[in-house]
């Protein structure tokens, strides 16, 4: 057993002077290990949807004051939080939930102002923000803000009032968070005085109250909300064996490089360095959309 | 150091692998800041195809190039994408 262990990841005459690990076939197995693993997540997310799923921090009362956040930063008035536009958004997010489609207009021809509509909120002007699998409020007002369409729904001095849902569901067999910001000024309603805006501060800015708890739609409503993300689960055990073929590249090298062992093999160090930036980048890697 | 050495008798092609890794991390925070999932995932797609032309370019060069080493490219290229087309969604 110590011998096997040994040629795993020691280079020696045994093992043609490559530890077992890196060399093809074994790289190979990591491969398949790797398909294996995700095709058992695949089945855990379809067949028991409440197994795995994706969890986030996201709350209607975070999306509200940090959006507010950013258009105080530019002087502008707070966006009023209203029922009637909540209830438009979270109609929003079930009907994506139920025809299964992630898009502005649904395939059944609805366009978001058909939900305002519905929720009988009138409205002069008004817009409409989506993310999905967002983690954290941070990244998800990060990923709107860098978006000129979507900044300028978050920034638009003309809206007034805004309604947000923040819904579990099962979108593509994949269990997600979907958030659904409606942004409108209601018909009749008078003006902004657009030359007075509001002072910066965060300190007096107060969330009005709100039903901050995260709805559940969908298949996965039934069932016990579920903490480990079928992605994090793929994450942890990609970067795994991308570290465990790091340690014995750089053991590999070490030994053969200070023996000056002759071989024909691919180049250990420009190996360890591809692995390490694809590391680097699987591990910063951000997920979420928005649309 | 034997890698210096190694280094020092083939510059260019470490030079070209460098600058190869180095625009890797620049686009892949590039595209971080803007929250692109597809865009980030292409940067591994890139860096995974321009990593195995450097490793044919390379050993080409040192006059090694063997079937079992381009197996071995394509094996950990290969695995590289896999992983970032299944993690960055």
């Amino acid at each position: 057993m110590a011998k096997f262990i040994s040629l795993l990841f020691i280079p020696q005459e045994k093992n043609n002077h490559r530890a077992l690990l890196l060399q093809p076939s074994f790289l190979g197995i990591f491969i398949a290990l790797y398909l294996l693993n995700q095709s058992i997540i695949q089945s855990l997310t379809v067949l028991k949807p409440g197994v795995l799923g994706y969890s986030s921090e996201i709350t209607v009362s975070k999306v509200l004051s940090q959006t507010n956040n950013e258009r105080e930063k530019l002087g502008l008035s707070d966006l009023k939080y209203n029922d009637t536009l909540s209830q438009s958004a979270a109609a929003k997010a079930q009907d994506m939930f139920a025809n299964n489609y992630w898009a502005h207009n649904s395939p059944q021809g609805k366009t978001p102002w058909d939900f305002f509509k519905s929720a009988g909120y009138q409205y002069s002007i008004a817009g409409e923000n989506l993310a999905k699998d967002f983690y954290d409020t941070d990244g998800l007002i990060k990923a709107w803000m860098n978006s000129p369409t979507h900044r300028d729904n978050i920034v638009n001095t003309k809206y007034q009032e805004i309604g947000i849902a923040v819904v579990n569901g099962v979108l593509n067999g994949v269990k997600t968070t979907l958030v659904v910001q409606h942004f409108a000024a209601p018909l009749n309603a008078p003006a902004i005085a657009k030359t007075q805006p509001v002072a910066p501060n965060p300190e007096v800015v107060t969330a009005p109250e709100l039903n901050t708890s995260t709805q559940s739609l969908g298949a996965a409503s039934a069932v016990t909300p579920s903490l480990i993300s079928p992605l994090l689960i793929s994450k942890i055990i990609g970067s795994l064996i991308f570290a465990l073929i790091i340690t014995v590249l750089t053991i590999d090298s070490y030994i053969t490089l200070t023996n000056h062992t002759p071989r024909l093999t691919g180049s250990s160090a420009s190996h360890i360095g591809f692995l390490l930036i694809i590391l680097m980048l699987l591990i910063f890697g951000r997920g979420g959309a928005i649309f | 150091m034997v890698i210096f050495n190694e280094i020092k008798k083939h510059p260019l092609n470490y030079l070209i692998l460098g600058v190869i890794f180095i625009a890797a991390i620049i686009s892949f925070f590039f595209f971080r800041q803007s929250f692109d999932t597809h865009d980030q995932r292409r940067v591994v797609y890139v860096t995974a195809a321009l990593y195995l032309f450097w490793s044919l370019y390379h050993h080409y060069r040192r006059g090694d190039l063997q079937f079992s080493i381009i197996i071995e490219y394509l094996l950990l290229a290969l695995f590289a994408v896999l992983v970032a087309v299944t993690t960055l969604i």
